[in-house]
């Protein structure tokens, strides 16, 4: 059974309330590398967002026509993760082909982008809490905008940080770590702003 | 041989500690630091998965042609998370529910990745696997700590044993997620400072 | 080259097949306990919101084998059984958390003016925080909780709400939306085992 939510409070819940990144630590790998830069920041939530909803529908679809019909739930992650790995590469090719400005902007991220957390992480979300194909396309959307906003708010932070004088042990990952749980804070905020029904 | 060893034991719990220094995949089980059995639980299973698919991808590493070189040591990863997965939820059916989704996640935990990579690529097969076991002891080590304040603090109990007095009043923040960035922060940042006074 | 592209589609056919082979015999194996586990689930968690006691599996089987029956009522299904010289009525209800469905049983006497007890079957929530819903002490605020009107929701300062007369239990620090969504659930399942067991 499906739950009976709204998309669109979904798509504003998992873009503040329940940011993937912070409320769930999901992706945070690429999260803390790549911060250092603005630019990049940019660059690679743009790229997580796209495949973020191409991959949380496309493996809808695959888990309804394909997963649920030949009982094979127990090969669930490596078949996810085999969609998200192709998606990954068609992306990669189709971008090459139609825009070779934004392939240079966008192309290296893309092989990043497989292993991050966060993509498998909101297929299975998606999966164990049995939304329908327009809940979890509002929900893939919203998670990957969260993610973005979340990579380039801390990618602005980060540049101002990384001059300030902090303790030398606290330099670059510890004070990093603090901006981010800082940040995790005020979107808590949030909860207030969206009540949910 | 044995220097080896203890050499690869060193460096992946202490001097290269893949959380501390390298701040490698704690996607996956930072979201279930705030109870120390689900912490413990999810440490154990990244550990024998790190451990197993060094094995199996330094076996296999001479066979592996290079092109789907990637793809393979995913399906590798896969495989062993989906053993584990399948025995939580035979055996401890509780844990597994608590979990949910994240047990799924140890995939793209990106130390099994960085291992296989950076190690078992190179290696032979026992030596990868000891340097498996521990990364993932070494990552067991901080997550472990995480989880005992959090818990601690947070809940006044340990493995849900009341350790604090009955008039301990509970750290709401540190059962929120902001409380494991604060947590994994201070960590980092004593481990840091141990190491400069070593270093001086 | 023509033939290096050939190793690595054989290569990768062989490998997918064999992890795919060992997967599903392990699945294999354990299906059967998988099933005995959420059959026990359900089962296990009638016999706790209705506050009866047991060992192990086996015990909880023969219990609810020998005392509880199940029965239809004003179109709800019910599992009814004795405790205490008294009868009570578990309905097993879903309904809407914050993330997902929540299922779960919740035990009234028959006049449907106290909660015997609630036990949660499955829940989505996020572990730590939303999905403490599952933990005693939230689920003991419910046992033997007077109805009047619909169960409120208060905020205490310590771990759950100790008065049973009020008609009111704790909420969860950090997971009020998933407590709100919880406490609208129960009064949605207690309108309608009223009109099911009083028909009002």
């Amino acid at each position: 059974m499906s739950p009976n939510i709204n998309p669109l409070v979904l798509f504003f819940a998992s873009i503040f309330t329940s940011n993937i990144l912070l409320s769930n630590f999901l992706g945070m790998c690429s999260f803390i590398s790549i911060s250092k830069n603005l630019k990049s920041s940019n660059g690679l939530g743009m790229a997580v967002a796209m495949v973020m909803t191409v991959t949380t529908a496309l493996n809808w679809i695959v888990e309804k026509y394909i997963i649920i019909p030949f009982q094979i739930e127990y090969l669930r992650y490596i078949i996810y993760i085999i969609v998200i790995a192709a998606v990954v590469q068609i992306l990669e090719m189709l971008i090459d082909r139609i825009s070779p400005n934004l392939y240079i902007s966008l192309g290296i991220f893309l092989p990043l982008i497989t292993v991050n957390c966060a993509i498998l992480g909101v297929a299975l979300f998606m999966q164990l809490r049995n939304y329908t194909l327009l809940q979890s396309v509002f929900f893939g959307l919203g998670s990957g905008l969260g993610w973005w906003l979340a990579i380039v708010l801390l990618g602005a932070i980060r540049m101002k940080v990384d001059k300030a004088p902090v303790p030398a042990p606290l330099k670059g990952v510890g004070i990093t770590l603090i901006t981010i749980g800082i940040m995790a804070m005020a979107f808590m905020g949030f909860a207030g702003m969206i009540n949910v029904q | 041989m044995g220097k080896k060893y203890k050499e690869v034991f060193l460096k992946n719990t202490w001097y290269e500690n893949p959380v501390f220094v390298l701040v490698l995949g704690i996607c996956s089980t930072l979201a279930v630091t705030n109870n120390l059995k689900n912490t413990l639980i999810m440490t154990i299973g990244v550990m024998l998965v790190t451990g197993f698919s060094n094995l199996t991808v330094s076996l296999l590493k001479n066979l592996i042609p290079s092109k789907v070189r990637m793809m393979t040591q995913v399906l590798i990863i896969s495989f062993y998370v989906i053993i584990v997965d399948i025995i939580l939820r035979a055996y401890l059916p509780d844990v597994s529910k608590a979990l949910g989704p994240y047990v799924g996640l140890i995939i793209t935990n990106c130390i099994i990745m960085g291992r296989a990579e950076a190690f078992a690529q190179s290696n032979d097969p026992i030596i990868s696997f000891w340097d498996g076991i521990t990364s993932g002891l070494g990552y067991m080590i901080v997550l472990v700590a995480i989880a005992f304040f959090r818990e601690l603090l947070g809940f006044g109990t340990i493995f849900g044993y009341r350790v604090m007095p009955e008039n301990f009043v509970n750290w709401t923040i540190m059962i929120m997620p902001p409380s494991a960035f604060f947590m994994l922060a201070i960590f980092i940042w004593i481990v840091k400072g141990f190491k400069k006074e070593g270093a001086k | 080259m023509k033939e290096k592209k050939l190793y690595t589609i054989i290569f990768t056919f062989v490998v997918s097949f064999v992890f795919v082979l060992i997967l599903s015999y392990i699945n294999f194996l354990t299906y059967d306990k998988i099933v005995e586990n959420q059959k026990f689930s359900k089962i296990s968690a009638v016999l706790n919101s209705m506050g009866i006691e047991y060992k192990d599996e086996k015990d909880a089987l023969e219990i609810f084998n020998s005392t509880v029956k199940e029965i239809e009522l004003g179109g709800l299904k019910f599992y009814v059984s004795t405790v205490n010289g008294e009868k009570v009525y578990a309905y097993v209800f879903s309904g809407n958390g914050l993330w997902g469905t929540i299922n779960g049983v919740i035990c009234v006497n028959e006049n449907v003016d106290r909660i015997i007890g609630i036990d949660i079957i499955s829940h989505n929530e996020t572990p730590g925080l939303g999905g403490r819903i599952e933990e005693n002490w939230f689920k003991n605020q419910f046992k033997n909780e007077k109805i009047k009107g619909e169960i409120k929701l208060v905020n205490t300062q310590e771990l759950g709400d100790k008065d049973k007369d009020n008609s009111s239990v704790d909420a969860i620090t950090g997971a009020t939306l998933t407590s709100k969504f919880f406490i609208q659930i129960v009064n949605n399942s207690l309108a309608e085992i009223r009109k099911a067991l009083r028909g009002e």
